[in-house]
């Protein structure tokens, strides 16, 4: 028989209130906007999709597979870096893990634009920090990738390899250390033993990884401004330029919608796979 | 010693253990050990914990390298394998099962490894659950869902799949039950009568070793201090760590001042004369009676060990003895004096 005194609703009640404020709320009105004519300012307008159908015709869908592309690159390049980084640190640096795990978490604390701006000045050609010493100290010369795609690209993997590589380390320390006896014994060789065993059990963490990275990435705007010096336009970018400079926002909005979409067509499938109590148990 | 040379009944030696060492630091955890195994044996090697027997039973699967020394198998050196290249299998001692993984994966895995076709994978999977009288029907059940028992069973069949020629087992049987571990025993030795592969046992308990062995090597400190039947250890064992390593036993000093609990003279005038400097007699070789030598002992405990009874007793002087008896022998109570006598020939005599 139900309770009329069941305490459950009103303990979930502020969580509640405030998911639909602050969570449901925005994505609402945020649609709502994307509906509305074009450069217009408020929600009263006749409902259309004439945003949607631009979105696709106006040049927007390189942007968006842009962001795409570099938040894939990201992915990969940090998992790629990350993985035996954890490895080392899990299994071999003992105290010294700590220290060196703080060390790569530091950076976090500082805004990633000043962070940005450091690299710039470490990329700039002639007297920048890495030109300029090579030409001081080795006599050697060389140009500069700053202000292009690859800039941005690097940048993207220096500000986001901790958010790859402490989930993932989360996953490695999941791995128990004879499951790989065990394989090596029955007779997988280092890259099978890595296949069957420490991939598949290190998986939740990589997962994880994977997914900050992705979408961190996707929404990342700065290290295009900042080292790419616009030399490509990733969809961030053209999603505020629409609210800012073009005025324009339903146009925004419709843009905004889209990559909310694409996002959730690529995490959720992901996240289904996840079963985070894999990762709490131990 | 040649690793070809023959040490039992003139099966040939499938591995040679020549002055294998290995040290952790100052530690010697394996120190300069000798030993030829026959094709076909059930040894087991036992020892309490940090007497190095795990790490033994890892040098010889591949999962140390060792420090000095060599290992041979058939004669051929392998000192230098990598686990995955040696033909041998490890039954760990935490199972090491793959938990992302179902029973038949699990078994399949080492012919996975080796490319076997599927279909040719399961068929053997399927028989191997027999082998270990685990139903078909587990095939596809996660390990995640199995027993206790049933996860052993799953890690014996894992280890059989890779058609080893010796299989390694590291204390499989010491986290589980007394009922299910002696269950586990005897299948384990008539899987071992079966299949006639080699067994290299590790496990901390004389008890299980005495169960299932062909031959006991007992090692203390990195090294072995006896080999030997089951019957040659338990009638003959060579020093007071074997002997006290069997569970309850009296051992009694020549010399007063030694180490060790009562000296002879204390219970008794003995009969011969000592052959050695301790004398062990085995609880029920103290028995209730005048006999040869005999001793005016009382009880000061009883335990009721089921099918027997065992009393501690002291002597006038002081010196304590154990004795166990069959049945419940009400006569011996806590505070009555008894006579309780053993034969010489009850004595294993020992020089350290």
């Amino acid at each position: 028989m139900r309770t009329r005194t069941s305490p459950g609703p009103w303990f979930a009640a502020p969580v509640a209130v405030f998911m639909l404020l602050c969570f449901a709320a925005p994505i609402l009105i945020v649609t709502w906007y994307s509906l509305m004519p074009s450069r217009t300012f408020d929600l009263t307008g006749a409902l259309t999709t004439e945003n949607y159908r631009a979105a696709f015709t106006e040049g927007y869908t390189r942007p968006l597979l842009w962001s795409l592309l570099g938040a894939a690159t990201t992915t990969v390049i940090t998992a790629l870096l990350a993985w035996p980084t954890a490895v080392i640190l899990h299994r071999y640096a003992g105290k010294w893990a700590s220290v060196t795990s703080a060390l790569i978490a530091l950076p976090i604390f500082i805004s990633e634009s000043v962070r940005l701006f450091g690299m710039s000045v470490f990329l700039m050609p002639r007297g920048g920090i890495l030109a300029g010493s090579l030409n001081a100290v080795f006599g050697i010369q060389i140009g500069s990738i700053l202000n292009t795609w690859a800039a941005a690209q690097l940048g993207m993997i220096y500000i986001h390899l901790p958010f790859m590589l402490f989930p993932l380390l989360l996953g490695v320390s999941l791995i128990p250390a004879d499951r790989i006896e065990a394989a090596r014994d029955l007779g997988a060789s280092r890259w099978q033993t890595f296949r069957e065993v420490e991939l598949p059990l290190a998986a939740p963490g990589l997962l994880i990884g994977a997914l900050l990275t992705f979408v961190l990435c996707l929404g990342a705007n700065a290290e295009a401004a900042i080292l790419g010096g616009r030399a490509v336009t990733v969809i961030t970018a053209a999603i505020e330029q629409r609210f800012n400079y073009a005025q324009d926002w339903p146009m925004g909005a419709a843009l905004t919608v889209l990559v909310i979409l694409v996002t959730a067509l690529i995490v959720l499938p992901v996240l289904s796979r996840l079963d985070l109590n894999k990762l709490t148990r131990r | 010693m040649t690793p070809a040379e023959d040490v039992s009944n003139g099966r040939p030696v499938i591995l040679s253990l020549a002055g294998l060492s290995k040290s952790f630091g100052s530690l010697k955890a394996v120190d300069d050990i000798s030993l030829d195994i026959p094709e076909g044996e059930f040894l087991t090697i036992v020892g309490p914990s940090g007497s190095g027997k795990s790490t033994l039973v890892r040098l010889l699967a591949g999962l140390e390298t060792p420090s000095g020394g060599d290992l041979f198998l058939r004669e051929a050196r392998i000192t230098d394998h990598p686990a995955n290249k040696r033909p041998t299998a490890m039954v760990f001692q935490s199972l090491a099962l793959f938990d992302h993984r179902t029973v038949g994966q699990n078994i399949e895995f080492a012919m996975k490894m080796k490319g076997v076709p599927a279909a040719q994978r399961r068929q053997r999977a399927l028989e191997l659950l027999s082998l270990v009288r685990l139903p078909e029907a587990y095939y596809t059940r996660p390990v995640t869902q199995c027993s206790g028992g049933e996860r052993q069973r799953v890690a014996l069949a894992r280890a059989f799949a890779s058609e080893p020629e010796i299989l390694f087992f590291d204390e499989p049987l010491s986290a589980i039950d007394y009922r299910l571990r002696k269950t586990l025993e005897v299948e384990l030795k008539e899987l071992h009568q079966r299949t006639r592969r080699t067994f290299v046992y590790i496990t901390h308990s004389l008890e299980e070793a005495m169960v299932m062995s062909d031959r006991i090597a007992i090692m203390q400190d990195g090294r072995i201090v006896q080999t030997g039947t089951p019957a040659e250890i338990y009638g003959a064992p060579a020093n007071r760590f074997v002997a006290s390593f069997m569970g309850e036993v009296n051992i009694l000093t020549v010399e007063r001042g030694a180490a060790g609990g009562a000296t002879f003279a204390e219970i008794g005038q003995p009969a011969e004369a000592p052959r050695g400097a301790y004398a062990m007699i085995r609880p029920e070789a103290l028995a209730l009676g005048d006999g040869p030598v005999t001793a005016q002992l009382e009880v000061t405990q009883r335990l009721l060990l089921g099918s027997r009874t065992q009393v501690h007793l002291v002597a006038p002087s002081g010196a304590t003895l154990i004795s166990e008896l069959p049945g419940s022998a009400p006569e011996l109570q806590i505070g009555t004096r008894h006579a309780f006598s053993f034969a010489p020939a009850d004595i294993a005599w020992m020089e350290t």
